[in-house]
C-alpha cells in the first residue's frame, strides 16, 4: 500500500511544482510588483496602493473595462441565441444534417487572428466597394473607423466564429433530451414555442449556464480580436482590458501600473464568475 | 413511424450557411487574384487563376518553417499533454477523499480563473531568463497551463470508472504505475480524444502565447507569422489572402477528412 | 530519492535541449547581428546594403527584423532581458528612455560622426536631456513633415503653393468647391494624424513645451487651442471615408489620383511612387501661421543606429554603422527612400523635394514636438478620437490629464 501512495504522489508532485513555477509563481510577482513602480527593467520602489489609486483615475483603462464589458454582454447574448437557433434547427428532422453541423462547427476550427484580417478587409475594402457599387450609402463608410460602432464590428467577428462551439455544446444538451418526451407534449396540443420553453429549455437549462459563463469568460478575455480588426482605435474606442495590459504593460513602461490592473481584471473576473454561476444555478433550480 | 424531413428548416439551415461561406469565398477569391483585377468588383470570380501569389507567400513568409514550428508545437503538445494530464488527473482522482488530493484539485480548477493577463508580465521575463523564450517553452508552458481544464474534465471521467477494475490488478501485485498504462489509460481513449482535439485547436491558433514568449523570428507559428508580416503586405492583399490561406489550409484539410471524429468528441465532452 | 532524481534528469533534459537550440545558431566563425528596426518602408533598402556590407565583411552576418506594432515588441524584448544588437529607430522618446538606462553605447568621438551635420548631433543631445553626457545614436537619416501635393492637380485649380495659412485655406475651399477632395487623409492609423498636429504645434507650441510641461509650468490647454483649432479646420477638408480608411490604402487612393494633397512626411513618397510611377508630387511645409518668414518645417532624425551595451560583438557593430554612414550608402538611402541624409556632403537633388529645399538651407526647421511627449502617452489615439468628435477642450484636458498620470507612474 506505501509503494502505492509513493506513486500517486510521484503522478503530482512533478505537475504541481511545474504548476507552481509556471502559474502560481509569476501569479504572486504579478500581485507584488502591483504595488510597485517597476518598468519591467532597472530599479523599483514599493509605492504602495498609488497604482490602484491611478487606474481608477485613468480614463483609458476605466474605457478599457467598458468597451470590454459591452463588448462581452452583448457579444455572449448574441452567441448565445445564435447558437441555439442553430442547434434547434440541426436537431430538428432535416436533410444533410451531418453535412450541415460540419459546416456550422467550421469557423471554430480557424485561427481568430487570421479571420480578424480577413474581417478587417470586410469592413475596410469589400463593403465600402460593395455599396458604392449598389448605391447604398448607410454602408459606404467602415464601421470600424467610426469611435462609436467600431465594437459592433468586433462584435460581428466575434459572433461569427464564437457560435459554432456553443452551437455543438447545446446539439449535445439536445440530443439527451428523450424523444418521447416531444411525442407526449405534441399529444396534449402544446404549440412549438410553449413546448420550447416549458420542455426542452428546462431539460437543456444546465448546457445554457455553462454555454453563458464559458461565452463571457472568453470574451472579457478578448485579444486576438482586437489585434486583427482595430488594434484598440479609433482613439481608445476598442481597447480591451487584455490588449491595454500589454500595450501599457511593455509599450509604456508601466509594468508595475499594469499589474495593478490586472489584480482588479482577476477580482472582476472572479466575483462575476461566481455571481453567474449563482444565479443561473438559481434559476435552474427553480425551474 | 419516420416523419417528414423538415424542408423549411434544412432551406433555412443551407441559407444560413451562406455567412458561414461568404468571407472564405473572398478570401479564396482574391488569393487567386492579381493586385491590378482589385478594382474590379471583389465578388467576381478571377479572370485566370494565379497561383504566383501563393508561391510568393510561401518565400516571403518563409511558410514551410512556420507550418513546422506549428506542427512541432501542436504535436508536441497534444502528446505530452494527454499523457501527464491524464496521469495527474488519475491520482487525483483515485485520492479525491484525501485531503490533500483534494486540495490539488481545487489548486488546479481555480487556475482557471486566473486571466493570462496577470500572469503575462511576469511569465514573459521569467521565461526569458531561464532561455526559454523558444518553441521548447512555448510546448512547456502550453501543457502546464491546459492542466486546470484538464484535471477538471478527467477527474470527473475518472471517477465514473469502477475502482474494482483496478483492485483486481493490484492483486496480482501490479505496481499503480502499469495499472494507469495497462487498464485505465485505455479505457480514457474517449475523453483522451477529446482533450487532443481542444488542444490541438487551442495550440495551433493560438497567437498570444507566442506573441508574448518566442523572441527568434524563426521561431514563429503560422498566426504570429501572418501578424508579422501585416506591414510587408502592405495593400498586397493578393499576396496577404494567398498567405491567410496557405495558414488556415493544413486544419481545414485535417477537419474535412476527420470532421465526424472531431464534432463528436467535442460532444463528448460537453456532455460530460 | 526517485522524486528528487526525477527531477534533476527532467531539468537537464529541459536545460540541455534549450542549450543546443543556442548552439545550432552559431556557425563556426561568423558573428551573427540582430539589427531591430521600426519601419517598414524601409525593408528592401536595409536588405541591399546589407547584401553589400556582407560581401565586404565575410564574416558578419546582419539579421534584420522589422516587425509591425515595432515599438512594443521590443519593450517586451527590454523586458524579457533580451536586446538585440543594434537598434535602427527613430530618435524619439523610446530612444530617450533607453538612454536614461545607459542600454546604448556612447559613439562621441567616433570619426564616423564627423561628416554628420551638426544640427542632428544637437537633436540628439537634446533628446537625451542635459544629464546625459555623449552621443549614443548615430543619426543615420532626417525626415520632414511634409504637406505632399499632386503637381497636376494644383495646376488644375490655377493655384501655386501657399505661402500662408489663409492662403492655403483658400486653395482648399478652392478645391473643394469644384468636387476635388483638397486633402487625403487616412484616420484609421490614429499615426496618420501626427504629421499635421506636429506641423501645427512645431509651429505654435511655446518654446521647450515639454520641459515646462513636466515643471507643471505650461498646459495644453494653456497652449494648445490654436493646434487644436487649425487641425479641425483642416478635417473638414477631408472626405467621407477619411475615417475609413488607413495609410497603405490611402497611399493607393492618392497615387491614383484621389485628393490634391496629403498630410505625410517623406517617407510616403517612395510608397506613392511606387504605387504609380507616374505620379508628378511635389512637397512644402504646410504653412501654419500668416507670417511666412516664420513658417518652419519639422524635421526631425528618422531613424538612428545604436547600439546595446549588452552586445556581445560591439566592434562588429560599430563596423556595419560607419559603413552605414559611408557616402555611397547615403546616397542610395535618400534616393530610394525619399529621406534626407544626415551628412553635411550629401545633398537631396531630387526634383519632389525641390519645395522644402530652403527650409534645409535657411534652418527654418523646428523638431517634432511629439518626440518629446512621455512615452505611453497615445497622443495619437487622443488626436483621432478629437478628429472624430470634435471636442477642443475634451482633447487639451485629456492630454494635460494623460502626461500628468504617466508622471505619477514613476
Amino acid at each position: 500500500m506505501k509503494s502505492r501512495q509513493r506513486a500517486f504522489l510521484l503522478m503530482t508532485i512533478p505537475a504541481v511544482i511545474l504548476f507552481f513555477i509556471f502559474h502560481t509563481f509569476p501569479l504572486l510577482q504579478g500581485i507584488l510588483y502591483s504595488f510597485t513602480n517597476w518598468r519591467g527593467y532597472g530599479d523599483w520602489d514599493f509605492i504602495g496602493l498609488s497604482n490602484y489609486v491611478n487606474v481608477f483615475k485613468d480614463m483609458r483603462a476605466l474605457n478599457a473595462y467598458g468597451f470590454t464589458f459591452q463588448f462581452a454582454i452583448v457579444s455572449t447574448v448574441l452567441v448565445n441565441i445564435f447558437s441555439l437557433l442553430i442547434a434547434l434547427g440541426l436537431n430538428a428532422n432535416i436533410k444533410f444534417q451531418k453535412t450541415l453541423r460540419a459546416v456550422y462547427f467550421l469557423p471554430n476550427i480557424l485561427s481568430i487572428l487570421i479571420v480578424g484580417f480577413i474581417f478587417q478587409f470586410i469592413f475596410t475594402i469589400f463593403l465600402p466597394q460593395f455599396s458604392d457599387a449598389l448605391g447604398i450609402q448607410a454602408l459606404a463608410t467602415n464601421i470600424l473607423g467610426s469611435p462609436d460602432h467600431a465594437w459592433v464590428g468586433v462584435v460581428i467577428m466575434a459572433v461569427w466564429q464564437a457560435t459554432a462551439f456553443n452551437t455543438i455544446l447545446y446539439l449535445a444538451g439536445l440530443q439527451t433530451v428523450p424523444e418521447d418526451v416531444y411525442e407526449a407534449a405534441a399529444i396534449d396540443g402544446a404549440s412549438p414555442w410553449k413546448r420550447f420553453w416549458k420542455i426542452t429549455f428546462p431539460l437543456i437549462a444546465p448546457f445554457f449556464t455553462i454555454n453563458m459563463v464559458l461565452a463571457l469568460k472568453t470574451f472579457l478575455m478578448v485579444f486576438d480580436h482586437i489585434i486583427a480588426l482595430t488594434g484598440g482605435g479609433p482613439g481608445y474606442a476598442t481597447e480591451s482590458i487584455s490588449v491595454l495590459i500589454y500595450r501599457g504593460g511593455f509599450e509604456g513602461g508601466q509594468f508595475g501600473y499594469q499589474s495593478a490592473n490586472a489584480v482588479i481584471y482577476f477580482i472582476v473576473i472572479v466575483v462575476l464568475s461566481i455571481i453567474q454561476l449563482r444565479f443561473l444555478q438559481n434559476r435552474e433550480v427553480q425551474q | 413511424m419516420r416523419k417528414k424531413k423538415n424542408w423549411l428548416v434544412t432551406s433555412l439551415l443551407i441559407i444560413g450557411t451562406l455567412l458561414i461561406f461568404f468571407p472564405l469565398y473572398l478570401t479564396i477569391n482574391i488569393a487567386l487574384k492579381t493586385p491590378e483585377e482589385m478594382a474590379k468588383p471583389l465578388l467576381s470570380l478571377p479572370d485566370e487563376w494565379r497561383f504566383q501569389n501563393f508561391l510568393d507567400a510561401i518565400e516571403m513568409t518563409n511558410f514551410f518553417q512556420a507550418l513546422s514550428n506549428s506542427f512541432i508545437v501542436t504535436f508536441s503538445v497534444v502528446v505530452l499533454t494527454v499523457l501527464t494530464n491524464s496521469l495527474v488527473s488519475y491520482a487525483i482522482a483515485r485520492n479525491m477523499h484525501k485531503k490533500f488530493y483534494k486540495g490539488l484539485f481545487y489548486y488546479f480548477v481555480s487556475a482557471m480563473f486566473v486571466p493570462f493577463p496577470i500572469i503575462m508580465l511576469p511569465l514573459v521575463r521569467q521565461t526569458a531568463i531561464a532561455g526559454m523564450d523558444n518553441l521548447i517553452g512555448l510546448i512547456f508552458l502550453y501543457i502546464v497551463f491546459q492542466l486546470s481544464f484538464n484535471v477538471f474534465i478527467y477527474v470527473g471521467y475518472i471517477k465514473s470508472i469502477p475502482v474494482a477494475l483496478e483492485e483486481a490488478a493490484v492483486m496480482d501485485g501490479a505496481s499503480s504505475w502499469k495499472i494507469f498504462w495497462k487498464v485505465i489509460f485505455p479505457l480514457l481513449s474517449p475523453m483522451n480524444a477529446t482533450v487532443a482535439i481542444l488542444t490541438a485547436l487551442y495550440a495551433w491558433n493560438d497567437f498570444m502565447l507566442p506573441l508574448v514568449i518566442l523572441t527568434d523570428p524563426e521561431d514563429a507559428t503560422l498566426p504570429l507569422v501572418q501578424y508579422i508580416f501585416q506591414s510587408e503586405f502592405s495593400t498586397n492583399y493578393n499576396l496577404a489572402f494567398a498567405s491567410y490561406l496557405l495558414a488556415l489550409l493544413p486544419m481545414i484539410i485535417v477537419y474535412l477528412i476527420a470532421q465526424k471524429w472531431i464534432i463528436g468528441n467535442v460532444t463528448r465532452g460537453a456532455v460530460k | 530519492m526517485r522524486l528528487i532524481s526525477s527531477l534533476v534528469i527532467s531539468l537537464t533534459t529541459a536545460a540541455l535541449l534549450v542549450g543546443c537550440s543556442d548552439i545550432s545558431s552559431q556557425e563556426a566563425g561568423i558573428v551573427e547581428l540582430e539589427l531591430f528596426s521600426n519601419k517598414a518602408e524601409n525593408i528592401a533598402t536595409y536588405e541591399s546594403m546589407i547584401e553589400r556590407f556582407e560581401e565586404q565583411h565575410p564574416n558578419i552576418r546582419i539579421n534584420l527584423y522589422a516587425p509591425p506594432d515595432a515599438e512594443t515588441l521590443l519593450r517586451t524584448r527590454l523586458v524579457k532581458n533580451d536586446m538585440p544588437d543594434m537598434l535602427a529607430i527613430a530618435g524619439n522618446a523610446l530612444y530617450r528612455e533607453l538612454v536614461s538606462v545607459d542600454m546604448l553605447v556612447n559613439y562621441e568621438g567616433e570619426p564616423m560622426l564627423d561628416p554628420i551635420q551638426p544640427a542632428y548631433l544637437q537633436t540628439i543631445s537634446d533628446l537625451e536631456g542635459s544629464e546625459k553626457e555623449g552621443i549614443h545614436g548615430v543619426p543615420f537619416a532626417a525626415n520632414a513633415n511634409t504637406m505632399i501635393y499632386n503637381k497636376v492637380k494644383l495646376k488644375e485649380l490655377g493655384e501655386d503653393v501657399p505661402k500662408t495659412w489663409d492662403e492655403f485655406i483658400q486653395v482648399l475651399h478652392k478645391a473643394k468647391a469644384v468636387g476635388e477632395i483638397p486633402i487625403y487623409f487616412t484616420f484609421q492609423d490614429s499615426w496618420t494624424t501626427m504629421p499635421a498636429w506636429n506641423s501645427l504645434a512645431g509651429n505654435l507650441q511655446p518654446k521647450q513645451f515639454a520641459e515646462k510641461k513636466i515643471n507643471k509650468e505650461v498646459t495644453f490647454q494653456g497652449t494648445h487651442q490654436e493646434v487644436a483649432e487649425k487641425l479641425l479646420q483642416l478635417k473638414d477638408y477631408g472626405h467621407n471615408r477619411m475615417f475609413g480608411i488607413g495609410y497603405n490604402d490611402g497611399n493607393r487612393e492618392f497615387s491614383q489620383g484621389k485628393g490634391v494633397f496629403y498630410s505625410q512626411g517623406n517617407w510616403a513618397i517612395p510608397e506613392l511612387i511606387k504605387l504609380n510611377p507616374e505620379l508628378d508630387l511635389g512637397v512644402f511645409a504646410m504653412p501654419i501661421t500668416n507670417n511666412p518668414s516664420k513658417n518652419k518645417l519639422v524635421s526631425g532624425i528618422d531613424v538612428l543606429f545604436a547600439t546595446l551595451k549588452e552586445s556581445k560583438h560591439p566592434e562588429e557593430a560599430k563596423q556595419f554603422i560607419s559603413f552605414m554612414m559611408e557616402e555611397q550608402q547615403q546616397q542610395q538611402y535618400m534616393e530610394e527612400q525619399s529621406a534626407f541624409s544626415v551628412r553635411k556632403d550629401v545633398l537631396s537633388d531630387d526634383p519632389i523635394m525641390e519645395g522644402i529645399q530652403d527650409n534645409f538651407s535657411e534652418g527654418k526647421i523646428s523638431s517634432f514636438p511629439d518626440h518629446f511627449y512621455p512615452a505611453g502617452m497615445g497622443a495619437q489615439n487622443m488626436i483621432q478620437e478629437f478628429l472624430y468628435q470634435g471636442n477642443i477642450s475634451k482633447l487639451l484636458k485629456d492630454l494635460d490629464r494623460e502626461w500628468d498620470q504617466i508622471q505619477l507612474r514613476y
